[in-house]
C-alpha cells in the first residue's frame, strides 16, 4: 500500500502524518481504543454511582449491583434540597468561590501587570519572594492565620456573616496569589510593548492602559485563572471547617460532612447532596474545558 | 508622530532625574503590584514568619501569643528552643513513634503514587493522541474525577471500599479473592494504605495525562517514520522514542507527585482520620492534630510543619536545579 493511497483514504494531506498512519497499522486503533474505554468507565464509574444512587432508596443502594434504579426517585434529590435546606448552602458556597475569583482576578491582574510590563525598583526581586512563598505547605500557617483572623476581630460566630467570609476569603484569595500572578504575568508579557508606548503618545494613564487595553485583551487568562480558582474554592473544605463556626454559615462541602453527623448513614442523601454539590462545577467545566486544561498545563511548565 | 514616539522611547530608557517626583513615576509600577502586597504581607510573609517563631515555643493556645507586639504569656507559653523539634524526632518515644510511621507512610505514598500515575498516565495519554474519534469525549470523561466535588469522591470511594463494596467484588469476580479486604479496606490496617493510593492515583491521572498528550503533540512524527522503518514495534517505539523525549514531563509528574504525597493530607484526613491505629498517619495530618486537635500543642505542630516545609523546599530545590540545566 502506498503512502498516497493512505493518504487519500484517510484523508490526511501531510506525508508525515500519513506515515504515522502505519504506526496505526502495528498496534491497530482497537488496542488504543480498548484501553481508553477500560480507562474511562473506570475514571467515571464514581460519577455515575453518585448519580444512580441519588434516584435510589437507601436499601437499593445498599444492595444492588445495578446503576439503573429499580425506580427512579426524584423525591430523594427534592428532599434532600428542601428538608436540608440546601439553597442556603448554595447561596453560601456560591458567594465564597465568586468573591474569591473575583477578587483573585482583579487583585492578580493587576499585579501580573505590573510585574510584565512597568518597571520599577525592585520588581524581580518581589517577583521571586512571591514565587518562594508558594513552596510554603498550606498546613505550615494554618495556626497563624487562625491566631491572625482572632486578633483582626474576623473569627467569630456571633458578629455577622459578612465578617465571618472575610476571615475565610483573603486568605484563600492570598493562596491562590503565587500561580495567578504567575499566569497574569506569563500572559501580558507576551503582549507587544509597542500597544502601552502607543497609548502613552495618546495620552492615556498608566491604569488607563491596563484597564482599556490589556484587561480587554487578558480573556482567555482570566479564563484559566477563574476556572482553577473556581474549583478549588468550591471544594475547600479544611480552611472553612476551621473558619466557620456557624452552621448556618456552612459551605456545601461542610454541609455535605455535616449530615453524617445528625443521622445513621443515609447513602441516597449523601449522593443526592454530593451531586448538588457537583453540578456546578461540571457546567463551569464544560464551558471552560479549553482554558482549565491550559491552566493545568502552564501550572506544569513554570517548573 | 515618528518624532514623538522617538522621544518617548528617549524619555522611557533615560535616567529618571534625581528629583522626588521623578522617582515616584518611575515607581509607579509599585501601585500595580501594592493590593497583592498587602494582602501577600498580611495573610502570607506574616503568618510564615509566625509559624518560624513559634516553633521555639511551648503553647498549648490558652492566652497569648503574638509577635506585634510581641506576647508571649507563661506559663501557658514559654520559650524552649529546640526542643519541640528534638521531642517528636526522638525524645518523646509516643510522638516520634507516630511521625516516623507518617514519614514512612508519605515516602510510601510519594513512591508508589508517582510510579503508579506514571505507568497508567503514558499509555493512556500515548492511546487518546492516536484516537482520532472521540478524542474530545473521552478526554472530558477522563477529566471528569478533577471537578468533582472533593467530598463527594471520598464518600463514593469510601462505599467502593466496603467490605462487600465494588472493589472486593472485583477482585472475586477475577479470581483474585486472596487480594479482598474482608473487613473492608479503610478499616483494615494493611489495606487503607493501599486504599488510599488507589483514589490518589485516580485522582492524578487525568492531570499527568493531559500533561503527556501536550508533550506527545511536539514530538516530530518523522522520528516515529525511521523508527518504523527500522522494524520497530509499538512498545519498542514507546520505550525508545516516547519515553526519552517526554522525559522533561515525567520529570515535572514526578515532582509535583512528589510535593502532593508530602503536602496533602485532605484526603487521609476525611477518609480514614489516620486510623486504623495510624498506620495511614501522615505528617500533614499530624500538624493538623496538633494544631487543632484534642490537645493542643501549637509550637509543637509548627516545628513538625517547617520540617515538612524543608523537605518541600528541597524538592524545589532539585526541581529548579534540573529546569537550569535544562536551560
Amino acid at each position: 500500500m502506498s503512502v498516497t493511497q493512505l493518504s487519500g483514504s484517510n484523508r490526511v494531506e501531510k506525508n508525515g502524518t500519513a506515515v504515522f498512519l502505519k504506526v496505526k497499522k502495528h498496534t491497530p486503533d482497537a488496542v488504543s481504543y480498548i484501553l481508553l474505554i477500560i480507562y474511562a468507565i473506570a475514571s467515571v464509574y464514581p460519577f455515575l454511582w453518585m448519580v444512580s444512587s441519588a434516584f435510589k432508596s437507601n436499601q437499593e443502594v445498599l444492595t444492588s449491583k445495578s446503576l439503573i434504579p429499580n425506580e427512579i426517585r426524584f423525591d430523594i434529590i427534592v428532599n434532600t434540597w428542601n428538608t436540608l435546606n440546601f439553597w442556603q448552602y448554595f447561596i453560601n458556597s456560591m458567594i465564597v468561590t465568586v468573591a474569591v475569583v473575583v477578587l483573585v482576578v482583579l487583585v492578580y491582574s493587576l499585579a501580573g501587570y505590573g510585574f510584565a510590563k512597568v518597571p520599577f525598583w525592585g520588581r524581580d526581586f518581589l517577583f521571586a519572594g512571591f514565587l518562594a512563598v508558594m513552596l510554603v505547605p498550606g498546613v505550615t500557617v494554618l495556626i497563624p492565620l487562625v491566631q491572625l483572623l482572632k486578633a483582626l476581630g474576623l473569627l467569630s460566630a456571633h458578629k455577622d456573616q459578612i465578617i465571618a467570609y472575610t476571615g475565610l476569603i483573603l486568605p484563600m484569595v492570598n493562596g491562590a496569589g503565587p500561580f495567578a500572578i504567575f499566569l497574569f504575568r506569563n500572559y501580558f508579557s507576551k503582549l507587544p510593548d509597542e500597544l502601552r508606548d502607543a497609548a502613552k503618545i495618546d495620552g492615556a494613564s498608566e491604569f488607563g492602559i491596563y484597564m482599556r487595553i490589556f484587561l480587554p485583551l487578558a480573556g482567555p487568562a482570566i479564563a484559566t485563572v477563574s476556572i482553577l480558582n473556581f474549583v478549588s474554592a468550591w471544594n475547600a473544605f479544611i480552611w472553612p471547617s476551621i473558619v466557620i463556626n456557624n452552621s448556618d454559615w456552612f459551605t456545601l462541602p461542610l454541609k455535605l460532612k455535616d449530615i453524617d453527623l445528625q443521622q445513621v448513614i443515609q447513602w441516597n442523601v449523601r449522593m443526592a447532596g454530593s451531586l448538588i454539590a457537583t453540578i456546578p462545577l461540571i457546567i463551569v467545566f464544560l464551558i471552560l474545558q479549553r482554558y482549565y486544561i491550559r491552566g493545568i498545563t502552564a501550572g506544569a511548565t513554570k517548573g | 508622530m515618528a518624532q514623538a514616539n522617538i522621544s518617548a522611547i528617549d524619555k522611557r530608557q533615560g535616567r529618571p532625574r534625581k528629583s522626588f517626583r521623578a522617582i515616584l513615576r518611575a515607581n509607579s509600577g509599585f501601585l500595580f503590584v501594592a493590593p497583592a502586597m498587602l494582602i501577600f504581607l498580611v495573610f502570607g510573609l506574616y503568618t510564615v514568619i509566625y509559624s518560624g517563631v513559634l516553633s521555639f515555643f511551648r503553647w498549648n493556645g490558652y492566652g497569648d501569643f503574638s509577635l506585634i507586639p510581641f506576647k508571649c504569656g507563661p506559663p501557658s507559653c514559654q520559650f524552649v528552643g529546640l526542643d519541640n523539634f528534638t521531642e517528636f524526632l526522638f525524645v518523646n518515644p509516643t510522638e516520634s513513634h507516630y511521625f516516623w510511621q507518617s514519614i514512612q507512610n508519605n515516602i510510601i505514598i510519594a513512591v508508589v503514587v508517582t510510579i503508579g500515575t506514571i505507568v497508567i498516565a503514558l499509555p493512556l495519554a500515548t492511546a487518546l493522541s492516536r484516537a482520532m474519534r472521540f478524542q474530545g469525549l473521552l478526554r472530558t470523561l477522563i477529566m471528569l474525577p478533577t471537578v468533582t466535588a472533593g467530598i463527594a469522591i471520598y464518600y463514593v470511594w469510601s462505599f467502593i471500599f466496603q467490605s462487600d463494596g465494588l472493589l472486593n467484588n472485583i477482585l472475586g469476580t477475577f479470581g483474585l479473592g486472596f487480594l479482598q479486604a474482608k473487613q473492608g479496606w479503610l478499616s483494615q490496617s494493611d489495606r487503607a494504605l493501599p486504599a488510599l493510593m488507589i483514589v490518589m492515583i485516580w485522582g492524578a491521572v487525568p492531570f499527568a495525562t493531559i500533561l503527556y498528550m501536550a508533550g506527545i503533540q511536539t514530538i516530530n512524527r518523522e522520528l516515529y517514520e525511521s523508527g518504523i522503518l527500522d522494524g520497530a514495534n509499538a512498545l519498542q517505539l514507546l520505550w525508545h522514542i516516547t519515553w526519552p523525549l517526554l522525559y522533561p514531563i515525567t520529570v515535572i509528574i514526578t515532582i509535583t507527585s512528589i510535593n502532593n504525597a508530602f503536602q496533602g493530607y485532605e484526603m487521609v484526613y476525611l477518609m480514614t482520620g489516620g486510623g486504623p491505629a495510624g498506620h495511614t498517619e501522615v505528617v500533614g495530618l499530624q500538624v493538623f492534630e496538633y494544631g487543632f486537635g484534642s490537645s493542643q500543642q501549637l509550637g509543637l505542630a509548627s516545628a513538625m510543619s517547617w520540617l515538612l516545609f524543608l523537605v518541600v523546599f528541597i524538592i524545589a530545590l532539585i526541581n529548579l536545579r534540573f529546569f537550569r540545566a535544562k536551560d
